[in-house]
């Protein structure tokens, strides 16, 4: 009878919107009834640079390279490296430091009082900072390179 | 315990955090339309400037002095704002965001990991320096009243080194001796008049005034304030907030506007943004405010004196709620027909959406129809192609972009967080 159907007040009666469809994983395997499945353990999220390449997103800023000064070390003009502003900074770091007024891309090498700020090319000098003289700041260390791969052919024997 | 963490000069230190070269340079931050300047470096503060001063009377310092000037660029001042807290949130875990550069922070447990809150106050300094380059001030007190006391003294006393702690009642005692009234936290300048007759002018006079006297001057809040300075927590911290109840948007024109149409313009570019908001959060407005008004300090030109005043606002009650910009639009505008005087000049139109509903809900009236799906999902594409190709690249005819409104913006700055085009450039 129509009468013992509890019926639905329209307050409950949602319209769906299908621009906010999520996508779920789905997996190709059958799955017995009462029996878990066991795919389910090894459900992940999605694999995403941000969480490989960004270990601190507050402190952390995009840098565009310009010049050539560090091709040696795999950072190119329009390489974006990911400057990290947490981590310490030691003789040896790859940083994005300000000199006087100057945002450079270097190697940072301590001696004794100055800093040496060094170019992985050659044909560029390094930068010797006078500390308490010259106005420097670290934005941060370099952690990862993001670049397109170079365009070109090799020539072979044969040709 | 508790701490307030405020950022000193934080719209100028926003943009100095990625220009070292600004460093000891004057710097003023101007307001929407570059009217005035809403932000001053200490170096801009000792010229003269003054806070909410117009811009074009800043001209004979400018040109007398080296001053930077910035167009106001709350993309970077947000991004910043937002990974600062985040910062913060490191140090203790309980964290209220109380504006953009203050945050209230509970540290009763973590206070061990620094032997004391001294420590505590220079550690939180020391990293938000080095990982984003911007000075803060921090204030701790058994309350966040005097957080906020402690906070203040910390950026007037240079010798304090940024860190004020009134952690014992003598230190406290001492702290409120000298400290203005009107300086306290909510206590505005029509209270400190009041309290300034009845012989009241420092912190320590008001707290050892009886609660009675209080209560009938001040009412409940100021007997909370009251409370507070001598100690007993009545402001707890808020650390999640409920979501927005009302969306507003009312900034004002830059310079006075007497036309009706360039009023309209205005209203239809506030209504669009407030709309954009409502979809993002995926609301329907119910009711919607409008209001307008005229510059209340303004003088008539010539004579000097007060300028005839004119406020009117009116609230719309929709038949049904909706986030369609069209269909919001048309009543927007004859509540501003019905409100709009002749013979003023205007400074600010205002639109506030209210009665907000979550976006799946649908009632019908039995007399009205519902909103206009069309319509809705017409805003949704808008909005997509605007957040792909710029913002007001889709808009309503009657946004028609008059030269005078809205102005641009001269002095545009970077905003090296939030656009690749803007990311800085290293050598």
């Amino acid at each position: 009878m129509i009468d013992t159907l509890d019926r639905i007040p329209p307050e409950n009666i949602y319209l769906v919107n299908p621009a906010r469809r999520k996508r779920l994983p789905f997996f190709d395997a059958l799955v017995p009834a009462g029996f878990p499945s066991p795919a389910e353990n090894y459900i992940r999220e999605k694999l995403s640079l941000d969480e490989l390449c960004v270990v601190h997103p507050d402190c952390t800023y995009f840098v565009k390279a310009v010049g050539e000064s560090m091709t040696p070390d795999y950072i190119y003009p329009g390489s974006i490296l990911v400057v990290d502003s947490v981590k310490l900074v030691f003789s040896g770091s790859v940083v994005v430091a300000w000199v006087n007024g100057e945002c450079c891309v270097k190697r940072f090498v301590r001696k004794g009082h100055m800093i040496m700020l060094e170019s992985s090319n050659e044909k560029y000098p390094p930068i010797y900072v006078h500390l308490g003289k010259d106005q420097f700041r670290v934005l941060g260390v370099v952690t990862f390179i993001v670049s397109k791969p170079p365009k070109y052919v090799r020539l072979s024997g044969w040709e | 315990m508790y701490a307030l963490v405020d950022g000193n000069n934080f719209y100028c230190s926003a943009h100095r955090s990625f220009d070292p070269t600004l460093e000891g340079k004057p710097i003023i931050v101007l307001s929407n339309r570059d009217g005035n300047v809403i932000a001053r470096s200490n170096e801009a503060k000792a010229l003269g400037i003054k806070m909410a001063q117009p811009f074009f009377e800043t001209k004979e310092l400018r040109e007398q002095h080296d001053i930077v000037v910035f167009s106001s660029a709350y993309e970077l001042y947000g991004d910043t704002s937002a990974r600062l807290m985040s910062v913060l949130t490191q140090f203790a875990p309980d964290v209220e965001v109380y504006s953009i550069d203050e945050a209230f922070l509970w540290i009763e447990e973590y206070v061990g990991l620094y032997p004391t809150y001294q420590d505590l106050g220079a550690a939180i300094r020391e990293k938000v320096d080095q990982w984003l380059r911007l000075p803060v001030c921090v204030g701790f007190g058994p309350t966040k009243t005097l957080a906020k006391l402690a906070n203040r003294l910390a950026k007037k006393t240079p010798e304090l080194n940024g860190v004020c702690v009134l952690d014992t009642p003598e230190a406290i005692e001492e702290a409120l001796w000298g400290f203005p009234v009107e300086d306290l936290w909510g206590v505005g300048s029509r209270l400190a008049s009041k309290l300034k007759k009845e012989g009241i002018r420092t912190a320590y006079q008001l707290r050892e005034v009886n609660n009675e006297w209080i209560r009938q001057a001040m009412t409940v809040n100021g007997l909370r304030l009251v409370h507070e300075l001598r100690g007993l927590p009545c402001k707890l911290l808020a650390v999640s907030p409920p979501a927005k109840k009302t969306i507003c948007a009312a900034p004002s024109f830059g310079k006075l506007i007497p036309d009706l149409a360039i009023i309209t313009d205005a209203l239809t570019t506030h209504l669009s943004r407030s709309c954009e908001k409502l979809r993002k959060q995926d609301s329907l407005c119910g009711a919607i405010t409008v209001f307008l008004h005229t510059d209340r300090f303004r003088r008539t030109p010539g004579n000097g004196l007060p300028a005839k005043q004119y406020a009117g606002s009116i609230t719309l009650v929709l038949p049904h709620p909706t986030n369609s910009t069209t269909e919001l639009l048309k009543y927007a505008e004859s509540g501003l027909k019905a409100i709009f005087r002749f013979g003023y000049n205007y400074l600010k139109v205002g639109i506030m959406l209210s009665d907000l509903v979550p976006g799946d809900y649908r009632q019908k009236g039995v007399f009205v129809e519902g909103p206009n799906e069309k319509l809705i999902a017409l805003s949704s594409v808008v909005d997509k192609v605007n957040r792909r190709y710029g913002q007001d690249k889709l808009r309503l005819a009657s946004q028609q972009y008059n030269p005078d409104w809205p102005m641009k913006q001269k002095y545009l700055s970077k905003r090296p967080t939030t656009r690749w085009e803007d990311i800085l450039e290293a050598k």
